[in-house]
């Protein structure tokens, strides 16, 4: 018992470049080598899946990209797989990004919409800029910009993120105001985000909304979609992978869960032989 | 005095009462100001504070590097990159098309067109339009640079929550027990993973872990013993008669258990503090509209 008390023990003060190096394979083996582990949705999920599902077709809906590339692996196939969705239905995109680097972002997602290919090696989805999507771009101001598509469209952009005026753009033509979309989506990293959405695009105007955020957001955000003030919620990277299952479109962030699963498994055993070298260290300093 | 104190007091006191009253006034004036024109105000100012961070960050590591300060090396660093960055923004176009190819400058380009014997003219992208569009160097410093470093610096993230749940995560008493329990149910439930830990499985270390709590508490290695084996038993009749299901009894299921903590404690926890920095917001905007609140002047 002494001899398998010292090894708990020597575990328990393992030296942290151990600790790191295991994070390291246990995240870099599953990517390297693809192991599929089952996906179960979350109500969550499901609901955010019904809600885009639910949008009336060939609908005029509003996808902002608050995020950048460090949040990319949670965020990027969430809105990978919105943009997928709500093509499918038949619905007019209309982009914005409340983050600088949202809109190459958006630009990706786009790429990879328009790259991809069916087994018959014909485009997926044949989509043209200005026909069924519309990249409005950045704007400074954070809840300013909402505010102001909430109020007036034209007086935030004026030029879409290629410079041609968004009076020239006709897919424009029926757009004044956040109420004149049907759905609102936004893919959020922090700040600027889902809370500002919900505070000054979705609430006022009572257009319907729904959101994708990182993980470690989901605990503030929660609440709004308890209250229905956003109609479900992708949650960090397994919200991705849970709603890549729903589409049927198995991507990234399917991958991904077996990369994360393992690290996971790694921290928490880590974190109960730490605890377990606390106790027994703890024990043997009441004896002497 | 009156410059310094007076005049910002009422300038603030006038446009909160102004802006607050939009949501109360059935004025379109009113409203119209406080949706369109505070909004444009807002990218105005925005837009200018971005000079001000800008020149403050450039003062700052420049004094950093001219008094050879500790890590004055990233500055340097920080410099250079700002420059850089400012440059190929501000006066470095790039992405000349000629048909669907692009080039990196007009030379190349024309190079390009005498080289394949092509009458297609160089059409140079737009000012402004040019930071996102293949070809220019802008697009490549946000995609090999930017974009690689910034993903680099978020996932070592992963690498430090490890190593400091490890040495900061203990039972040291009832709260920490708590949050260790829900973190690891959290962990484990969240990943798909945690949907294939039978509930069967919890059920027996939790039998278990009482048993060591048993022990360690009345010191009757007897008692702990007959509890483990009498729950052991108790769990593996159950599970012949409910024929082992992987996700009942639902109460011990990672998944459902990690979603009934996202959705009841946390979701309490989450509300109180959004209703409490709700009320805060609406007593600091009073304050400030009273003139009570007068940190933005310096005091």
């Amino acid at each position: 018992m002494k001899y398998l008390e010292d090894i708990i023990l020597k575990l328990g003060a393992v030296d942290r470049r151990i600790i790191f190096l295991l994070i390291g394979l246990a995240v870099l083996i599953p990517l390297l080598t693809p192991i599929s582990l089952p996906v179960r949705e979350t109500p969550t999920t499901v609901k955010f899946y019904e809600g885009i599902d639910n949008i009336p077709k060939n609908s005029k809906v509003l996808v902002s990209f608050d995020y950048g590339p460090s949040t990319r692996p949670e965020i990027h196939p969430m809105n990978v797989g919105v943009l997928r969705h709500m093509l499918r239905n038949g619905h007019k995109i209309y982009i914005s990004c409340l983050w600088p680097d949202g809109i190459y972002m958006a630009l990706d997602a786009l790429e990879e919409i328009t790259d991809e290919v069916n087994p018959d090696n014909q485009s997926t989805f044949d989509i043209k800029e200005y026909e069924d999507y519309v990249l409005l771009g950045y704007r400074p101001g954070a809840e300013a910009v909402i505010k102001g598509l909430a109020s007036d469209l034209r007086k935030v952009y004026t030029v879409d993120a290629k410079g041609r005026f968004i009076d020239d753009i006709e897919m424009m033509d029926e757009i004044k105001n956040l109420n004149d979309f049907a759905y609102i989506y936004s893919g959020s990293a922090g700040y600027p985000g889902t809370f500002e959405w919900v505070k000054y695009g979705g609430d006022p105007t009572g257009v319907p909304m729904s959101s994708g955020t990182t993980s470690v957001q989901v605990n503030e955000v929660i609440p709004y979609v308890q209250t229905g003030q956003l109609i479900g919620l992708l949650a960090g990277m397994p919200g991705a992978a849970e709603y890549e299952k729903l589409i049927d479109s198995p991507g990234i962030a399917i991958q991904g869960m077996a990369a994360q699963s393992f690290a996971h498994i790694v921290i928490v055993i880590f974190i109960v032989f730490g605890n377990l070298a606390f106790f027994i260290k703890q024990r043997r300093d009441r004896k002497y | 005095m009156l410059l310094k104190r007076y005049i910002p007091i009422g300038i603030v006191a006038f446009f909160g009462a102004l802006t607050l009253s939009a949501w109360f006034i059935d004025n379109e004036t009113i409203e119209t100001f406080a949706n369109d024109d505070a909004t444009q105000f807002f990218d105005i100012i925005a837009a200018f504070a971005v000079f001000l961070g800008a020149l403050n960050l450039l003062k700052l590591q420049f004094i950093k590097v001219l008094k050879q300060q500790s890590g004055w090396q990233y500055s340097a660093v920080a410099i250079a990159s700002f420059f850089f960055a400012f440059i190929i923004g501000f006066f470095i176009r790039g992405a000349y098309f000629v048909g669907e190819e692009v080039y990196f400058s007009q030379g190349a380009a024309e190079e390009a067109i005498l080289a394949l014997g092509s009458s297609e003219q160089i059409v140079p992208v737009d000012w402004g339009a040019h930071v996102q569009t293949d070809g220019s160097l802008f697009q490549w410093m946000f995609k090999y640079i930017f974009s690689p470093l910034s993903a680099t610096m978020f996932a070592l993230l992963a690498f430090f929550v490890a190593s400091a749940s490890f040495r900061a995560f203990r039972a040291r008493n009832l709260e920490a027990s708590l949050l260790l329990v829900a973190g690891i149910i959290i962990m484990l439930g969240r990943v798909p993973v945690g949907s294939l830990i039978s509930s069967w499985v919890i059920m027996y270390i939790i039998a278990f872990s009482v048993g060591f709590a048993v022990n360690a508490y009345t010191r009757n290695r007897n008692m702990a013993l007959g509890w483990v084996l009498g729950s052991f038993g108790l769990i593996t009749g159950l599970g012949f008669t409910m024929g082992w299901p992987v996700d009942q009894p639902a109460i011990f299921y990672l998944p459902a258990l990690q979603e009934w903590i996202y959705l009841v404690p946390n979701l309490a926890g989450s509300r109180a503090i959004l209703i409490g920095i709700g009320l805060g917001i609406v007593a600091t905007s009073l304050r400030y509209i009273f003139g009570l609140e007068k940190s933005y002047l310096g005091e």
